[in-house]
């Protein structure tokens, strides 16, 4: 069946669903991160690195779903096109499907 | 009758106020589109935030991000955003009159935003809880005080300037509460459609203490696009004088640049007359 559930997180995962690869077959996401007025990064990664209260975490491909309130951080971002680096203030997470999305000065 | 001079004096002296309202007015122009530009923006920040809310949040109950447990006080919070002084019209008279129609000391607080608005209150004889000042920059305004301010209180009405056209601005109030669920319905269509649980997801750190975190950024977002749209109607305000003045001015200038050729004419022709005359009695 393509359609099933995943047991830990109640998650409907389609099987049949291609999973988003680089050039090279490295599994990547769909990442924003964004404030009001301006985007930051709009693109594929291959990992998101930030801080929140329970201290540093990493979001790679295939992760659970997940909301998250982000702390004043480094945020470290690997991407086919290269790492970037940004000091956030802060903001709030909400990582599902393989995208990730990250609104900041909220 | 003027002298040529004195009329050419004046010329380049409406010439001046000619360039100078053209300058206002295209200043004007620049500023509301600059506006323009960061409501639609923070809109489409606003509609994915609030897919989020709406998909966490089980009660249709907006708490201003405060938790169960803090007492708000029982009264509603008047929020005034006017001008901070000078070519507002009477906009900003308009909205204290509408704040102060059904104001009771006993049951609202008054915030003013703006520092005409503070004069108009203090003329009127009414006090205010807090007063700041309308923020310059038109960026990254910080409403984290005002938002400190609105949580405190069970309920709270805006009263801002409404921008409707270039030459239209009229005064408008609305419930916050009532504000940041219209804004999200607005942005309603395209839900997924899951419900965000526990269950379903992790949260950290907790799910209360994240949908209280977007309820205040929501709120922060709608405060922002009220203080954006008090500045639009602003500017346009200041837009239509700028212009007004600029037709009158390029009238006067008009008006000016006749007279001036008349001047020139009629002593072109006065000095004519004088020498046929002087021709004519030498002839005699």
């Amino acid at each position: 069946m393509a359609v099933r559930q995943d047991a830990s997180t109640g998650q409907l995962i389609d099987d049949d669903k291609p999973e988003a690869v680089d050039a090279d077959g490295k599994p990547t996401m769909a990442l924003k991160v964004y404030s009001p007025y301006k985007i930051y990064f709009d693109d594929a990664a291959y990992s998101i690195s930030a801080v929140n209260e329970t201290g540093p975490f990493d979001i790679l491909p295939k992760h659970h779903n997940f909301i998250t309130l982000v702390s004043t951080c480094k945020l470290n971002i690997q991407s086919p096109t290269g790492a970037q680096e940004f000091e956030i203030s802060g903001g709030l997470m909400h990582v599902k499907s393989d995208k990730v999305i990250l609104f900041l000065n909220v | 009758m003027k002298r040529p001079q004195d009329i050419q004096l004046e010329i380049n002296q409406t010439s001046t106020i000619v360039n100078l309202t053209s300058v206002f007015e295209s200043l004007a122009s620049m500023k509301i589109s600059a506006i323009k530009n960061e409501v639609i923006a923070s809109q489409l920040f606003f509609k994915e935030i609030w897919h989020i809310y709406e998909q966490i949040r089980v009660d249709s109950l907006f708490r201003f991000g405060r938790t169960k447990n803090d007492e708000a006080i029982k009264k509603t919070l008047y929020i005034g955003v006017t001008g901070e002084g000078g070519f507002s019209g009477d906009i900003d008279q308009r909205l204290v009159r509408m704040m102060l129609k059904d104001y009771d000391k006993e049951k609202h607080d008054i915030i003013i935003i703006g520092h005409h608005g503070a004069i108009q209150l203090a003329q009127s004889g009414v006090s205010f809880q807090r007063y700041f000042k309308m923020p310059a920059k038109d960026q990254n305004i910080n409403v984290r005080p005002l938002i400190t301010e609105i949580s405190k209180y069970e309920s709270a009405i805006v009263f801002y300037q409404s921008y409707e056209s270039l030459s239209v601005q009229g005064t408008a109030q609305i419930d916050l509460s009532k504000a940041v669920q219209a804004q999200g319905l607005k942005s309603g269509e395209d839900i997924a459609g899951d419900v965000i649980t526990d269950e379903t997801y992790i949260f950290e750190p907790s799910t209360f203490e994240v949908v209280a975190h977007l309820e205040d950024s929501m709120l922060a977002i709608a405060l922002s696009q009220f203080i954006f749209e008090s500045k639009l109607a602003q500017y346009a305000s200041r837009f239509r004088a700028m212009s007004a003045a600029k037709q009158k001015a390029n009238e006067s200038f008009g008006e000016l640049r006749t007279q001036y050729n008349r001047t020139k004419r009629s002593i072109a022709d006065a000095r004519l007359k004088e020498t046929i005359n002087g021709f004519r009695k030498a002839e005699d």
